[in-house]
């Protein structure tokens, strides 16, 4: 084993369930100590991913190390996870589920109650040890669940939709014991389909769509590489008629969005040149450049533009988490 | 502590500290108490029941039915006669058939003549008659008591009764008849009833089991408990934990904490640790069962009795039996989702736990036939066959008792392997359950 190499490096790892191909020839890298967001929609392999790196399912081909060793059932006490479906001994009390995963976890005998104390004090929990976990509520089992993941002080972190189900403010709590962890110095690996939450804590982020990796960069290059050449822009007056900079020459659309104003340039087209122009077209109360979303940079990767309206429509409300709102 | 150790420690903390277990465990002796005290009140000989009714006879020979009178009539000679020849004849054959009999049965005896028509006193026995029933047509035959001129064999009688007749009546009116012949063949040839009554009787002895260190009146009857009592401890340690294996697997696998354990152990980690807890579950609940058993035959003088080998190769075809029935059951719960579905899969299973029941009486009974010799080597039976076998009055030879454990080692290799595969592959298949054919795929894929 190295402590220099990646936490987790995947070489063109395949896996397919009957003839549905769940990952296709995923290439990964994770330094130690980054803080990486896998993101994709629903069904696009992330699960099986990160169940291959754990070594609960094996992949077809293709070779995988975590933490230098050859599967990570060599590196478990090393590792904490915390599964998208995730669950509790409903009649088992708190502090004695969490003994039970922390000397699974091989965590000494020794200070094992006072560690308890302490992780579920950080959770904002404290007190609930002596409490069956049939009596907490779903937000405060999937803290717990939270802490059992890094009762062992993990070198490595993964996080499969850490978040679902959580209301905001619990939802900021392990937001900040996810940022924790990571300033402890654990390698993480954070996985969701809201695209927003990866946006926020990470520093680097690969996408993968029906087994595909689409995307593997640092936030900062994304927002670099996929400039939209887009602006948003608010009228000083909210009736104002937007012919005028419809009609100029750099403008190849304006569409009305949330009481403001899309504008898309044509290709090759400077913004700066562009806001300088609009602005004498039209009094404005606010202009400025689109900031990419991750949403935008996975639609385009995806669709490439080929795909209708309504299907990049529907392939946004799945990334929101509202399919089935769409659909109905 | 391995993880191993830590899973199985779980496993029995969880199910032994439990209400639902102390309560399961205890409640199995404290139905046999209430039984071994109510039992006989309420499956013995009905001590109230009496035979009281009308017995009709045609007496073809004249002779039988003045002794079936005498006999009857309570209060002479005859009928004390008739009353101890009854029970000895019950202490001969056991006591059985004295308490099958019940009381001295309270007839009226009904005459007919010898040429009644014998259709219309057929007719008679349909006749309900509330106070008096008509229990019995008996017609002697011209023979009976003294063989046709030429012949030696003596004749009999006929029966008649009338539907739905209670079998403990039908025994005594035969008793009764039987005897009356008896009494008036003796008569004819001058014999004295009482007299070859009192030659005819041998009360039936105790015999003396002798053994190497001492002398103890025989128990009967302890061939016949003995390989029952060892068959239900192996079908209750092996039974009770291989469902707790099930539904434990069920239960991990449904509340989904099955994926963070899976993140700590690996699946045969998992396997290994669960296997081991609830095998010490069955040992402890079969050594309460086993210690309260030697206390009984203690406490009867008898503990001199039981061979003790049989208990150390109750231990190894446990484990035997267990290993073999529960991973495999163990993977039916890993397969599905659910109780409910884990019915079909099941089927199999609960099979082979009957099987044992089955043939118990049969190799009990004959513990060398070809039947009994083929199960004690056939996995996963082999275990409950030759427990049979050991416990029963002809034990096998040595040779097949250690063939039968090789038997038994080669299936649990066999059903570990298989239950292993679907273990790993089922713990994270949820949705539809798997079919036989599914659940080979599985097998031939992992």
């Amino acid at each position: 084993m190295t402590t220099s190499g990646p936490a987790i490096d995947l070489r063109d790892v395949t896996k397919t369930f009957g003839s549905q191909m769940a990952v296709s020839h995923l290439d990964l890298s994770i330094p130690r100590g980054a803080l990486y967001g896998f993101i994709g929609p629903n069904g696009a392999g992330k699960t099986t991913s990160i169940r291959m790196i754990m070594s609960i399912l094996f992949p077809d081909s293709g070779e995988l190390t975590v933490l230098g060793h050859k599967s990570a059932l060599e590196a478990k006490d090393k590792i904490g996870y915390l599964p998208e479906e995730r669950g509790v001994y409903r009649k088992m009390r708190v502090g004695a589920y969490l003994t039970y995963i922390a000397k699974l976890k091989g965590v000494p005998e020794k200070g094992l109650a006072e560690r308890i104390e302490a992780f579920v004090a950080r959770v904002g929990l404290a007190g609930t040890e002596g409490k069956r976990c049939e009596e907490l509520s779903k937000g405060m089992l999937q803290k717990i669940q939270f802490v059992a993941a890094i009762i062992h002080e993990p070198e490595l972190l993964i996080l499969d939709e850490p978040f679902s189900g959580l209301d905001p403010v619990s939802t900021r709590l392990l937001r900040e014991q996810i940022l924790a962890e990571h300033a402890r110095g654990a390698t993480i690996l954070f996985s969701t389909h809201v695209m927003q939450q990866a946006e926020e804590i990470c520093d680097h982020v690969v996408m993968i769509h029906r087994g595909l990796k689409v995307l593997d960069d640092p936030v900062s290059s994304i927002h670099h590489r996929y400039n939209p050449r887009a602006l948003v822009l608010e009228p000083l007056d909210p009736s104002a008629d937007l012919a005028r900079v419809r009609a100029l020459p750099e403008v190849e659309s304006c569409t009305a969005h949330d009481g403001a104003y899309d504008v898309e340039l044509r290709a090759g087209i400077d913004p700066a040149g562009a806001i300088a122009r609009i602005a004498g077209a039209l009094p404005l109360a606010r202009i400025e450049v689109k900031r990419p979303r991750l949403e935008d940079v996975f639609v385009q990767l995806v669709t490439d533009g080929a795909q209708s309206a309504e299907a990049t429509s529907a392939l946004r409300a799945e990334l929101a988490g509202q399919a089935e709102q769409v659909t109905t | 502590m391995s993880k191993v150790l830590l899973i199985a420690l779980r496993e029995f903390v969880s199910t032994v500290f439990t209400k639902a277990f102390i309560i399961g465990l205890l409640i199995f002796p404290a139905i046999v108490g209430v039984l071994a005290m109510v039992g006989p009140r309420l499956f013995g000989p009905d001590r109230n029941f009496a035979i009281s009714g009308e017995l009709a006879v045609v007496d073809l020979t004249g002779k039988v039915t003045p002794e079936l009178r005498a006999a009857l009539t309570k209060g002479t000679p005859a009928a004390a006669l008739a009353d101890a020849i009854r029970i000895a004849r019950g202490e001969a054959a056991g006591g059985d058939v004295l308490s099958a009999l019940g009381v001295t049965p309270k007839l009226t005896l009904v005459e007919r003549p010898a040429g009644a028509d014998l259709e219309q006193e057929k007719a008679w026995l349909g006749v309900v008659d509330k106070d008096s029933p008509h229990l019995a047509l008996a017609v002697i035959h011209p023979n009976a008591v003294e063989p046709k001129p030429g012949e030696k064999a003596l004749g009999s009688y006929d029966l008649y009764v009338p539907p739905k007749q209670d079998t403990r009546v039908e025994i005594g009116v035969h008793q009764a008849v039987r005897e009356a012949v008896i009494g008036a063949r003796l008569k004819v040839r001058g014999l004295d009833r009482a007299e070859v009554n009192d030659l005819t009787t041998v009360p039936r002895v105790r015999s003396v089991t002798v053994s190497a260190n001492a002398e103890q009146g025989t128990v009967s009857g302890l061939d016949f408990v003995l390989p029952i009592a060892f068959m239900f401890l192996l079908f209750m340690g092996v039974m009770g934990s291989g469902q707790g294996l099930l539904t434990t697997t069920i239960e991990e696998k449904s509340s989904r904490v099955i994926e963070v354990l899976l993140s700590a152990v690996s699946p045969m980690e998992l396997m290994a640790g669960k296997l081991i807890g609830h095998m010490a579950i069955s040992l402890l609940g079969m050594s309460l069962y086993l210690g309260m058993g030697l206390a009984v035959l203690t406490s009867f003088s008898l503990f001199g009795l039981l061979n003790f080998a049989l208990v150390v190769y109750l231990l190894l075809f446990f484990v035997i039996a267990f290993f073999t029935i529960g991973s495999l059951m163990m993977a039916v719960g890993a397969a599905v989702n659910d109780l409910r579905e884990a019915q079909s899969l099941m089927m199999p299973m609960t099979l082979i736990l009957i099987a044992p029941w089955i043939l118990w009486m049969p190799i009990s009974r004959n513990p060398d036939s070809t039947l009994a010799v083929v199960v004690s080597f056939l996995p996963p039976l082999n275990s409950f066959g030759m427990m049979l076998r050991l416990s029963s009055s002809h034990p096998p030879p040595f040779w097949q008792v250690w063939l039968s454990i090789g038997c038994g080692v080669a299936g649990v290799v066999g059903a570990v392997w298989i239950a292993a595969k679907v273990f790993k592959i089922g713990l994270l298949m949820f949705g539809k359950p798997p079919d036989f054919a599914t659940l080979v795929r599985w097998i031939r894929a992992a």
